[in-house]
């Protein structure tokens, strides 16, 4: 019973700064998340951790359900809830508060103003985002062709549903794996 | 403009609790590979017009800039705008809930049967479909913001800075910020 709240707690401990430093999305944790699990607190080897890491990739979700495993492996299924609501709820509350501050002034010109300035700077880090995670896609650069045909069928074809080149991206990344074309 | 508010506050008085969770649980559990703001920006401003794109590049801006995963920090703020502090909760809720148990599964499955070593080139290829999503979101979202010359300039050295050199975002932000702020109030002011 310590053991198990000693072990929530270290969880708690090394998500809940995580979630409050992790400017830029997810992606910039996984090195500070792999320190923590396998060099600092031995929760995970270094095999484990590539194991779940690929894991957290195959599932759907907002990026960083690498905490939620990393959690199940140390405590299960409250390790699980517990690394999640750390990870997400202290970023989240902070956001919360950050726009229903922003929310305010909802109406007055510098409202306006500021919100018109900052769309074209939002939409550049969309598009950053989607080169970033480009970037550290360990497919290569069949990646970065698949990627440009998606782009372009979903802007010309706007009736396809996303799912549908999901399916199509994988099934094709898969075959050739199979027959050793890369 | 204040017009178009005032009818999107009005629609969004009329969405449920219930409709809100089942919205966001649906952008969970199929926002594979991460592209979590091109699935919302599908589902929640073009199919079901909850938001408008300003609310929705509004909400991505600040999403960014504070800590935590993009995607949850858009969730939360759509969240609130639909349904004050409830909508928030039930939102993230929805959002988080069927991935977690998704990637649990995926873990026990895993430990089941072992590694399969076809399934590392299947993840490559919905990860790129995923960031094909991404791509075209945020070239739609250009063709909204950035319709003259100044704004799309911001845009590109945006792409450029945090994309391409791989600058840190918060000090390229900082430095643009003020700059496009300083458009939008001469086009303002000269309109």
């Amino acid at each position: 019973m310590l053991d198990d709240t000693r072990a929530l707690l270290g969880l708690a401990l090394v998500f809940v700064p995580l979630s409050l430093l992790s400017i830029g999305g997810g992606a910039s944790l996984l090195a500070e998340i792999e320190h923590q699990s396998v060099t600092v607190h031995g929760w995970t080897t270094q095999r484990e951790f590539a194991d779940l890491f690929a894991i957290s990739r195959a599932a759907p979700g907002p990026g960083t359900m690498l905490s939620t495993l990393i959690g199940w492996k140390v405590a299960g299924l409250t390790g699980a809830l517990t690394a999640t609501i750390a990870l997400y709820l202290p970023s989240s509350l902070l956001v919360y508060g950050a726009a229903r501050l922003w929310g305010r002034w909802r109406g007055s010109v510098w409202h306006t103003v500021i919100e018109r300035g900052l769309a074209p700077i939002a939409a550049g880090l969309i598009l950053a985002g989607g080169i970033a995670v480009l970037r550290v896609s360990p497919g290569g650069s069949a990646v970065w062709v698949a990627a440009v045909v998606a782009t372009a069928l979903i802007l010309c074809r706007p009736r396809l549903h996303p799912l549908v080149l999901f399916a199509a991206g994988g099934a094709l990344f898969g075959l050739a794996d199979v027959i050793g074309l890369w | 403009m204040a017009e178009v508010k005032e009818a999107g506050a009005q629609r969004a008085a009329r969405i449920g609790l219930p409709a809100i969770f089942a919205a966001f649980f649906r952008l969970g559990i199929t926002s594979f590979g991460g592209g979590t703001a091109g699935w919302l920006y599908r589902e929640i401003v073009e199919r079901r017009r909850w938001i408008d794109d300003s609310q929705f590049l509004s909400g991505a801006s600040l999403g960014r800039l504070v800590p935590g995963s993009s995607g949850v920090n858009l969730t939360v703020q759509v969240g609130q705008i639909l349904r004050g502090s409830a909508g928030a909760v039930v939102a993230t809720l929805g959002l988080l809930s069927g991935p977690l148990v998704a990637v649990l599964a995926l873990a026990a499955g895993y430990t089941r049967l072992g590694k399969s070593t076809g399934m590392d080139a299947v993840f490559d290829g919905v990860a790129a479909a995923a960031i094909g999503l991404t791509f075209a979101t945020g070239l739609k979202l250009v063709q909204f913001s950035a319709a003259s010359a100044g704004p799309l300039a911001i845009t590109l050295a945006t792409v450029l800075c945090v994309g391409v050199l791989r600058w840190p975002m918060i000090p390229v932000v900082l430095c643009l910020a003020p700059i496009s702020i300083g458009l939008a109030l001469v086009k303002r002011t000269g309109s």
